[in-house]
């Protein structure tokens, strides 16, 4: 568990209230991971949603382009909320990291219960889409297009 | 005389036992051979067309043996004195060979065949630092002039 102070720090849940925080420190876990481990596997299915507490990630798209992460808060794993939940890219940790784990299902539940819990949380994953758009493969632009 | 008393009248436990150890010893030898195949393959495959870069890549090799260091369990980002220096000028060689701007995972990979340790936690650091760039197209860059520290890198020595 995750205190909502903790989850609070992250832009991704700046407009949470207090009980869709409650809601997301309950089902939010920490999870350690060492420098070369292989956080996300590119084309497994997406059962995890990430956000980097402490460390350095590197996302890794289908033609070997890349990009890094090394700011606290930033989101990995996103397509555990967008169908088919098969992650499109893979990610690899540049140094031991420090991550806060959301199950993929809790919070797809969560989404789809709560409307306005929904819409906050899918307009902070498409910032993050859009920032990755330019190295995602058409055929995961077009599953997105269908869907938006 | 026949049976067991026979083997060891004609000194058999002995010569099967060096018989034994022969074929041990050429199959861990030749096991030890191939399991060098696949580096010297990748070598070969990365630098067969351009023999200019062969004696240096050998030369950088034979050093990176020697000055080997142990991955520092638990040690998050720290590196001995010098050792992102070395790691730099080993990086650049390679990206050398791969141009500019170059593909961050095959750098990694690459450095990884070489022998080199802590790649990820080095390249993380040269990032950090502004020593090396990634650009709009998920390409990375090596920055020119990069002697000063960036106000990023000063703040991860604050903190270490």
């Amino acid at each position: 568990m995750i205190t909502i102070e903790e989850l609070k720090r992250y832009e991704i849940f700046a407009e949470m209230d207090l009980t869709e925080l409650k809601l997301l420190s309950a089902m939010a876990e920490e999870r350690k991971a060492r420098e070369g481990d292989e956080l996300i596997r590119i084309g497994s299915p997406a059962r995890t949603l990430y956000i980097l507490q402490e460390g350095g990630l590197m996302v890794v798209f289908p033609d070997g382009r890349a990009i890094t992460l090394h700011k606290p808060g930033r989101v990995v794993g996103w397509s555990a909320l967008v169908s088919p939940t098969h992650y499109t890219a893979s990610v690899t940790c540049l140094t031991d990291s420090i991550l806060i784990a959301f199950p993929g299902s809790e919070l797809l539940r969560l989404v789809q219960r709560n409307v306005a819990f929904g819409t906050k949380i899918m307009r902070k994953i498409s910032e993050v889409l859009s920032r990755r758009l330019p190295f995602l493969q058409e055929k995961d632009k077009r599953i997105l297009k269908q869907r938006s | 005389m026949d049976g067991f008393s026979a083997i060891s009248a004609g000194n058999g436990w002995l010569i099967s036992a060096l018989g034994i150890s022969v074929v041990f010893f050429g199959l861990a030898s030749l096991a030890f051979i191939i399991s060098f195949f696949p580096r010297a393959i990748s070598w070969w495959n990365d630098h067969a067309q351009t023999p200019r870069y062969v004696f240096p890549l050998l030369r950088s090799l034979l050093v990176k043996r020697r000055r080997k260091v142990p991955a520092l369990l638990g040690s998050g980002e720290s590196h001995e004195p010098g050792e992102i220096d070395d790691a730099e000028e080993d990086l650049r060689l390679l990206t050398a060979h791969m141009g500019e701007p170059f593909k961050l995972p095959r750098l990694i990979e690459m450095a990884e065949q070489r022998g080199l340790t802590r790649v990820h936690s080095t390249i993380n650091r040269l990032i950090v630092r502004g020593t090396m760039v990634g650009g709009d197209d998920g390409l990375f860059r090596w920055t020119k002039g990069t002697d000063k520290k960036s106000p990023v890198e000063k703040k991860f020595e604050e903190i270490e």
